[in-house]
């Protein structure tokens, strides 16, 4: 068994866990953070990608909506790489309740969320897709962002204050002594080794989890798992994020997300944190609901369906219902009070816009505990490092202006290395994925620079097998560049099982005209010419 | 409305194939060139996001429509790069191309201007053109390669005036409009002397009105205002003609090209019905034969020849009607070579950062000419496109003619 000692273990590597490691290194207090996968494999890169201003929230719960705003604008600020101010617009349909605009632009005023009218004609012009029944648009500053890149972001501005993390640790139970955390026991689930970690304090950051790693302390917390789906459309169908001006409900928002525009959401209380399969009903069900905002929605290319797991906090005295009645809010559980465990927290509910707000509160109360007291600057210290004007104007000479864009908020300070490779080997800045443009350089990076160990790694670094294609030309043509990481040569015809597994997952319940073309092409050159990639597909 | 049935729709249905790329005539010579599907709906969907994709490689494409007529989905692949252009046209971020490539887009693009003014004094156009210091100028200039084979001029073919006295007489007449398109009017009007002889030979009257440049090389060479301008214009001389099915015959496979598929796009009246009334010589040809109204009376001709088929006539989908009407010609043997796009494309190879790209695509055509000349199959080549022609005798030194001069030979009109 491996020991190692910290001040601090955070379980969960979310945007929740990095969030607080960062907080945490940077106020100098060491720490180390456990993820069972790769970062932010549940319900961090599992959601609509918006950076919410408010708008939401406005009329049910004001000090959520506040939070938000104040939030989106500090993120604007210190994650620029990670966000597109695409601003967002409220709409209001024919037949939609006038009261509940009403409402809406009362809380706007109250709660500081700026507000701007765009004429009907204009917002037609501006976004031609938008449903002629819409009689009253309304501009917030919301923004869309990227949850892996804002994972990455945080874990490296961690690493450069000394803070660890560990991915594919799995935490068996929280070591608890006499009423007082110790530490916690892990296991590599890629290797098989055991891990003791010492620590005075741990924090339960696992989201949907949070409920079996509490209990594994003898603690408890009681999470609503509230399933979300959520549709990729193959293109920018809006170039601003759409939501209806009424009361949140289901198939009500679109989020431009990179290439791709993004459908949310459902809500539906299920009872594992894993259960995220998609039903072919709930498909349908979103695709009516995207009808209202976008007439000519069945037109529209979907190229995969995804569910993500919101983890809403129920306090014991709550009633329990369906998950949008519950409060989007955070709350932090000291289960010194309500377990008699000293040393372990649970931060629960939230929102990703407002992960750095919930850090700051949880770093606050291990500071407190610790008896320190060093202030929170997460709010103003950049994320990311600047890329020099330089290495930006050669990165554009070398792929064209937005194809070198897209690499340089994916790597942003580490721009250079593959910009070194290409230039010393022209060769290596061969697209390996078309869709989303990533060379072979990038992959390569990727692949040799950070713990990658397998092609969904690389996935969620860089975009590839995101695309229209999903993953069917770019599986084999990057599958060598892993070679060196799989020992046997057997591994790669598992690891293309694995990735086009992962793929599949998300297009079967979408299996409808050109997708399921691209599938039946994908399965012709993978299952039929390379005879691999079966294990699924052959369903 | 519009917009939905825009480029927008035919981007989903790419299925990233790559048929397109593996059969772009640019894409095997130029390794930098990504090819159709990279440049045309993959990039769309960056272009669609930020609007800042791959500007400079926009040029890389020669406008054959090879990619168009390979795609087994349909999918619009140059008409989307040539949106592109336009929208990189229009954008005002971009910055401005150099003076030099602005006026080359215009000479270029205006080849009817040129041809205007090439006929007034033929001769001496020529020679001008023809002169090493003159070409050398142009070179440095504007960027038009010293090389690249510029046809020489000749007496313009002219219009030709409805005799009807009133639209009356219009229906029960056999008419046909032709559209010579520039090349025809300004560098070779014998072979549209011919083409009409022809038309009047089966039996029809031949109106020639005056019709600007079809549009297509100013849409190639960023002038889309321009070409807009045009496509109205001729409409508009086209309009009680369509109204009343007289067919549209076309000789240049670039013009027919953009009648068929362009001009239904401009919101005027008469582009609704000038799709389906536009038709290749030969394909006209060929329709009235499966009437029976094609004359078969042809002299036996002891001739061997090949054949390029230009990329505009491919990407009409119609097959080649005029092999099919000459091998109605008793005795005649045609050797279709079918080695793809001879490069020039138009204008592209003309460029002079093209040029030597255009040679290499073209490589593949020239071998298979000379070897054929070599080996005794044919001692001549015949192609429908004007700047086909050119390039095939400027890169395999063969003479070459369009396919109506057979058929004159065959009906004892030349």
């Amino acid at each position: 068994m491996r020991e190692f000692d910290t001040r601090v273990v955070i379980i969960g590597g979310g945007a929740t866990g990095v969030g607080i490691l960062r907080d945490l290194s940077m106020r100098g207090i060491s720490a180390i953070l456990l993820e069972q996968s790769e970062l932010g494999h549940g319900t961090s890169s599992r959601f609509h990608g918006l950076l919410h201003s408010g708008g939401r929230y406005v009329v049910k719960d004001e000090d959520a909506a506040r939070e938000c705003i104040d939030e989106n604008e500090i993120l604007k600020r210190i994650a620029p790489t990670c966000i597109e101010g695409t601003s967002g617009w409220f709409v209001h349909l024919q037949d939609d309740n006038p009261d509940y605009m009403k409402a809406w632009l009362t809380g706007c005023s109250r709660v500081k969320i700026p507000v701007k009218e765009i004429d009907v004609a204009e917002a037609l012009r501006l976004e031609p897709m938008l449903s002629r029944h819409v009689e009253k648009v309304y501009e917030v500053p919301d923004a869309s962002i990227d949850g892996f890149k804002l994972l990455w972001a945080n874990i490296r501005s961690a690493e450069r204050y000394n803070g660890k993390f560990m991915t594919y640790c799995n935490v068996s139970s929280v070591r608890v002594e006499n009423g007082c955390v110790k530490g916690v026991y892990a296991e590599n689930v890629r290797t098989g080794e055991k891990i003791l970690i010492h620590s005075e304090i741990v924090i339960n950051a696992a989201g949907p989890w949070a409920g079996m790693v509490a209990a594994s302390a003898g603690a408890q917390v009681s999470i609503i798992k509230n399933k979300g789906v959520l549709l990729v459309f193959n293109k920018r169908l809006f170039q601003r994020v759409i939501n209806r001006l009424r009361a949140p409900r289901d198939g009500d928002i679109f989020v431009p997300h990179e290439t791709i525009t993004i459908l949310g959401t459902t809500s539906y209380t299920v009872g594992s944190p894993d259960d995220n399969w998609i039903m072919p009903e709930e498909v349908s069900y979103l695709m009516n609901m995207g009808k209202e905002l976008l007439d000519d929605i069945e037109h529209q290319r979907v190229i995969r369906a995804f569910a993500g797991i919101r983890p809403l906090y129920e306090e014991a005295s709550t009633v329990v219902g369906e998950g949008r009645e519950i409060s989007r809010d955070f709350a932090l559980v000291d289960h010194e009070k309500l377990d008699g465990i000293t040393g372990f927290i649970s931060i629960v509910g939230g929102k990703l816009t407002t992960y750095r707000l919930m850090a700051e509160k949880v770093t606050d109360w291990v500071c407190n505990k610790l008896g320190l007291e060093v202030v929170c600057r997460t709010a103003e210290e950049s994320l990311i490092p600047p890329v020099e004007e330089k290495l930006k104007d050669k990165a554009r000479t070398m792929f064209g202006v937005a194809m070198a864009d897209k690499m340089m908020e994916r790597l942003n300070d580490r721009l250079g290395e593959v910009v070194k490779q290409v230039s010393q080997d022209p060769a290596q800045g061969q697209l390996i994925c078309e869709c989303e443009m990533i060379t072979k350089a990038e992959i390569k990076h990727v692949v040799h620079e950070f713990n990658t160990t397998s092609l969904n790694d690389v996935r969620r670094q860089t975009r590839l097998g995101m695309g229209t294609c999903q993953g069917a030309f770019c599986t084999y043509r990057a599958i060598p560049l892993l070679a060196d990481l799989l020992e046997e040569p057997g591994k790669l015809r598992e690891e293309i099982t694995d990735f086009l597994d992962e793929r599949w997952r998300g297009v079967v319940p979408i299996l409808w005209g050109e997708q399921l073309r691209e599938s039946e092409l994908t399965r012709a050159i993978f299952n039929t010419t390379l005879g691999v990639g079966q294990r699924e597909q052959g369903r | 409305m519009k917009y939905r049935d825009d480029v927008i729709t035919s981007l989903d249905t790419c299925i990233k194939c790559s048929a397109c790329t593996a059969q772009c005539p640019v894409s095997k010579v130029n390794p930098n060139f990504g090819g159709p599907k990279w440049l045309g709906p993959d990039a769309e969907r960056l272009r669609l996001e930020s609007g800042a994709i791959l500007k400079l490689a926009l040029d890389d494409c020669s406008n054959c429509k090879t990619c168009e007529s390979t795609c087994p989905s349909g999918v619009k692949i140059t008409d989307m790069i040539l949106k592109a252009r336009r929208k990189r046209s229009l954008d005002q971020n971009t910055p401005t191309l150099a003076l030099k490539m602005r006026l080359r887009g215009y000479v270029l693009g205006r080849a009817e201007y040129l041809g205007r003014l090439g006929v007034i004094w033929p001769g001496l156009t020529n020679k001008v053109l023809g002169l090493k210091i003159m070409r050398y100028g142009l070179d440095k200039a504007l960027g038009i390669s010293k090389f690249g084979p510029l046809p020489p001029y000749s007496q313009a073919l002219g219009i030709r005036a409805d005799q009807a006295k009133d639209g009356q007489n219009r229906k029960l007449e056999r008419k046909v409009m032709y559209f010579p398109g520039c090349y025809t009017n300004y560098n070779e009007p014998n072979t549209g002397r011919m083409v009409i002889k022809i038309l009047e030979h089966v039996g029809y009257k031949v109106v020639v009105p005056d019709f600007h440049c079809c549009g297509l090389p100013l849409e190639a060479n960023g002038q889309f205002a321009k070409a807009q301008v045009n496509a109205t214009h001729n409409l508009e001389l086209m309009e009680n003609y369509l109204q009343v099915n007289v067919p549209i015959i076309t000789s240049c496979t670039s013009c027919g090209l953009t009648l068929k598929e362009e001009y239904p796009k401009v919101s005027v009246p008469g582009a609704e019905r000038i799709g389906q009334q536009t038709f290749d010589l030969f394909e006209f040809l060929w329709s009235l034969h499966e009437k029976n109204e094609l004359p078969l009376n042809f002299i036996k001709q002891e001739i061997s020849l090949g054949y390029h088929l230009p990329c505009h006539l491919r990407a009409q989908g119609i097959g080649i009607p005029s092999l099919r009407v000459l091998s109605l010609i008793p005795g005649i043997n045609v050797h279709n070579l079918d080695v793809g796009c001879c490069g020039l494309s138009g204008s592209y190879g003309f460029k002079k950062e093209k040029y030597e790209i255009s040679m290499q695509i073209g490589r593949g055509l020239f071998e298979a000419t000379k070897i054929g000349v070599n080996h005794g199959d044919f001692q001549e080549m015949i192609t429908e496109c004007g700047v086909c022609k050119v390039q095939i005798e400027h890169g395999a030194g063969v003479p070459t003619k369009h396919p109506v001069w057979i058929l004159a030979q065959a009906y004892g009109l030349a």
